[in-house]
């Protein structure tokens, strides 16, 4: 007992930094016990590890869910006393998975999601507006991936991971009047995952998996800029007809460490905490690289370079289910999500916070078919900007709350 | 286990509740802005055109309402402040057609580039006063010096030119006033006073060319700096006064587009290419007749003479140095006229080139060009001396005095050297004087030698530097600055403030300001 309480005191003393554009909504069960992922349950468990799918009961499972999520971010000016709330549109991150056992030893699946994105929206006129006026990341994985079970109690599976990104991004030229959008609706990437998943006793599940980094590659992007005057246009080396150029930008969607366990304390109850350590230090600039407008920072005048310098992060999650019956599910689960970056980094373009989620959802199972609900409340922790690259200094905020409806179908 | 499992629970929903802080300690909107030590209720602000709200060469309504003290006396509102006016001119022309005050410049495509030029028009400002419609508390006067805030008649009709200022005189309460008597007399709670500019940038604009001298630093009142802006502080600030007020330094003139727009070297190759459009260039071939007949013998001259450094060849791939009169070297047009002649040059060809070259020399990279002269550079200029190859300002006709703020050469200080000396005492006496007073203090100098390095001033990811037109700071005429550089300086004024009396005036946002104007 003793011992417990010591690791849980250093664990809050590590809890003092926490991220970045991951979403960490991929199945719905799942959320509603903090999003652990040790879970053998359904198709969910795919994306988490592919080796988990050689532990579902069924020899097929297919599951979809969706998910609203609603954040809204305050910044405010000590310097000027002005402030500025975000006016975001409710995201609506999707998976969907299918799992099938060809043979008793070998699992095949496929997994669609939308681990990472961001919408942000600043009214158009805010302070920061040269940063961001609004910016939209998403990207889908498509992972087929297959799993052979060694014996009883392990096996090891593995993904392909083929990724498309979309960038949107409006942001103010202030010295000009003027206004740039950089967008590229098909931007790709490719990695991978891999994974081990152990049950060495009934009572205990043990998940160790990694997902690969992504660099989500812009080839053919669009920068269009648009001023009140058409003399601007040269005097940046723009052609005033054409008024757009290309650009090309890598984006990294970070690799991600996770170890989860799941253990039964009676057979209807269950507990699960996960690590999950994310690969932020990838970030550390954003290099986009125009075709011809000299409007860079870079030797080459066409390279612009922002830092964006990310710092590695992780995630603590703990998270626990009740069968009430044998067809009705309580769920909850808290969570902390570090922020990949120091408030001397802090960017209005992807604003983040230290995170602590509490979670929860009941599921109901009819024979084959599943049906889960899930809800998470986000107490992002306020923070101080002092971002001296960017002259951008005060103090953030946020507030988040996330539904999700999934469906699971194990047919046989 | 189950026990030890549910106080972890147990725990961990404690250690959630207990360090979250997820709203803010103190909203913005809750934070009061107050008056600290001082008492914003009357403000007035003196100086000169920088106070007034001039820029891009005029003093013009657009650039009133965006002057540093209008947005300083907009933040004092929140705190007890009162009403602020401006003498604003009649129109966004700023020409005083009756003072022979042009336009303001405004950006137009010129020859496929873009320029400033004087906007066309009529200015409908008169010399009428408005006084009836004041006072005005921001009393910034372009053009004045330390002495003239003190100078009884500065705002007499009949003084003008010489001793009286057309922007007083449409704001003077009476002929015989002065722009201190007006001020005190709306009997202020809180002063601003950032002069000085003046005394050392009259010399430094018109090149050093003695036509506006720098003001001594010592000798008596209305003479020598140091009493006169002792005695105009002491005035403003009597003993036992308690007026609360702040007084700024004065910038580098090294720091101010106007001198550092055009490179010492601004004539580029191509500009010796004098051929028809449409044939090939002939500018090499020009350059290398330049080279053998003119400043290849004047330099085998000079170096003979031990002056050798004076004249530089041209070059056919860099940037060319100006050719500019300095008055500081021993005048060789004897010696140059005499060995011209012996090496079988025509006595005539001779004399001219020892008349126009006794005292030239080529730029270097000490000597400020200022920006007007750009528009000098390769014309003819109207002297009897000026005859052709020798005909091209700047090129082949040294530039005058006038032209060029002459820096160090061959280790001699030149007419740089000579304002930043001045600049360094004035701002010296204004750091005392302020000390003494107790008065808050805003290093300008310091702000606009940040604005004018590379990084510049970063205000919420807009980039700002006192590089002309692009900068965002400067206006057009490359001294004054545009809204934003007027918020940069507010800001600096607003700080200083805080810093010294406790007060909580909020900072403006200067990418909220106007900048320069594009066609």
């Amino acid at each position: 007992m003793k011992k417990i309480l010591v690791s849980t005191a250093l664990l809050a003393g590590v809890l003092s930094y926490a991220g970045g554009f991951r979403v960490s909504l991929q199945g719905v069960k799942q959320l509603a016990m903090a999003h652990t992922s040790a879970h053998a349950e359904d198709a969910s468990v795919a994306f988490f590890n592919p080796a988990g799918m050689s532990f579902i009961p069924s020899k097929l499972s297919i599951v979809a869910g969706a998910f609203g999520a609603s954040n809204k971010v305050t910044f405010q000016n000590l310097n000027t006393l002005q402030s500025t709330q975000t006016d975001n549109p409710m995201g609506t991150p999707l998976y969907a998975a299918i799992t099938y056992k060809p043979i008793e030893k070998l699992s095949v699946g496929f997994s669609f999601t939308t681990p990472f994105g961001s919408t942000i929206e600043w009214p158009n006129d805010w302070e920061g507006k040269e940063m961001v006026q609004k910016l939209e990341l998403k990207s889908f994985y498509f992972q087929p991936m297959v799993s052979y079970k060694f014996n009883d109690w392990l096996a090891f599976g593995a993904s392909y991971i083929y990724a498309r990104g979309q960038v949107d991004w409006d942001k103010a030229i202030t010295q000009f009047g003027g206004q740039i959008n950089i967008k590229d609706k098909k931007a790709t990437g490719h990695g991978f995952g891999f994974g081990f998943y152990f049950r060495p006793d009934p009572k205990l599940d043990v998940s160790i998996a990694y997902r690969s980094p992504v660099d989500m590659k812009a080839k053919h992007g669009t920068a269009t800029f648009e001023f009140p005057s058409a003399s601007i246009y040269p005097l940046l080396g723009l052609d005033a007809a054409k008024r757009t150029d290309g650009f090309t930008a890598t984006l990294p969607l970070v690799e991600e460490y996770t170890i989860g366990l799941t253990y039964k304390i009676t057979p209807k109850w269950l507990v699960s905490a996960d690590f999950n350590y994310h690969g932020w230090e990838r970030y550390s600039q954003l290099t986009l690289d125009f075709a011809t407008a000299p409007i860079g920072n870079q030797a080459d005048p066409t390279v612009s370079v922002s830092p964006k310098n990310f710092r590695n992060s992780k995630t603590f999650r703990l998270g626990t289910q009740y069968a009430f019956t044998n067809m009705i599910y309580g769920r909850l689960g808290a969570y902390y999500d570090e922020s990949p970056y120091s408030d001397d980094h802090f960017i209005p373009e992807t604003p983040s916070f230290n995170t602590y989620v509490v979670t929860g959802g009941v599921g109901f199972k009819l024979k084959q078919f599943g049906v889960d609900v899930a809800g998470g409340y986000a107490m992002p922790q306020s923070r101080n900007v002092n971002n001296a690259n960017l002259g951008f200094y005060g103090q953030a905020k946020a507030t988040a709350f996330y539904l999700g409806l999934g469906l699971s179908y194990n047919p046989f | 286990m189950k026990k030890i499992i549910i106080s972890t629970f147990a725990i961990s929903a404690l250690l959630f509740t207990t360090s979250c802080e997820d709203d803010f300690d103190t909203d913005v909107k809750d934070i009061p802005v107050t008056a600290g030590e001082a008492n914003f209720s009357k403000y007035v602000s003196l100086g000169n055109s920088l106070t007034s709200g001039y820029r891009d060469n005029a003093l013009y309504i657009d650039g009133q309402n965006e002057s540093y003290p209008s947005m300083i006396a907009q933040q004092m509102k929140l705190a007890g402040g009162g009403e602020f006016k401006q003498p604003l001119m009649a129109d966004n022309l700023g020409g005083i057609p009756s003072a022979g005050i042009p336009n303001k410049k405004i950006l137009a495509v010129v020859a496929g580039s873009l320029a400033p030029v004087d906007a066309p028009g009529t200015g409908t400002t008169t010399l009428a006063n408005i006084y009836s419609a004041g006072p005005y508390q921001n009393m910034g006067v372009p053009g004045a010096k330390v002495a003239h805030l003190l100078a009884p008649g500065y705002g007499n009709p009949a003084g003008l030119p010489a001793t009286a200022n057309p922007y007083f005189v449409r704001f003077a309460s009476s002929s015989s006033t002065s722009v201190v008597a007006d001020a005190l007399a709306q009997n202020p709670t809180f002063l601003s006073l950032w002069i000085g500019n003046n005394d050392v940038l009259g010399y430094a604009t018109s090149g050093g060319d003695g036509s506006n001298p720098i003001t001594p630093v010592d000798g008596s009142v209305g003479v020598g700096f140091n009493s006169t802006y002792t005695a105009l502080v002491n005035t403003l600030f009597p003993n036992g006064t308690t007026r609360k007020g702040i007084v700024a330094n004065i910038p580098n003139v090294t720091s101010i587009p106007f001198f550092t727009r055009v490179p010492y070297n601004p004539i580029p190759p191509e500009r010796f290419n004098t051929a028809p459009t449409g044939s090939p260039s002939n500018q090499n071939a020009n350059i290398d007749a330049l080279n053998t007949q003119v400043f290849g013998p004047l330099k085998q001259i000079l170096t003979a003479l031990g002056q050798g450094s004076r004249i530089q060849l041209l070059s056919k791939t860099q940037g060319n140095l100006v050719l500019l009169k300095d008055e500081s070297l021993t005048n060789l047009s004897a010696q140059i006229t005499t060995a011209l002649v012996s090496a079988g040059v025509p006595v005539q060809q001779a004399g001219l080139m020892g008349q126009l070259y006794g005292q030239a020399r080529h730029s270097t990279d000490q000597d400020l060009i200022p920006l007007t002269t750009s528009s000098v550079l390769g014309t003819t200029p109207s002297s009897p001396l000026a005859i052709a190859p020798f005909d091209k300002y700047g090129t082949t006709y040294p530039l005058e005095d006038k032209h060029v703020l002459r820096g160090k050469f061959n280790g001699v200080n030149g007419e740089v050297e000579e304002v930043l000396t001045a600049t360094a005492a004035f701002n010296a006496t204004i750091k005392s004087v302020a000390d003494s007073k107790n008065l808050a203090f805003v290093d300008m100098n310091a702000k606009m030698i940040e604005l004018n390095s590379k990084s510049g001033i970063v205000w919420n990811g807009v980039r700002y530097t006192a590089t002309f037109v692009t900068g965002g700071t400067f206006s057009l005429d490359g001294v004054h600055l545009t809204g934003r550089g007027y918020a940069v300086v507010a800001n600096e004024f607003i700080k200083a403030i805080n810093a010294k009396y406790k007060s909580t005036l909020p900072q403006v946002d200067p990418n909220k300001y106007s900048g320069v104007k594009f066609p």
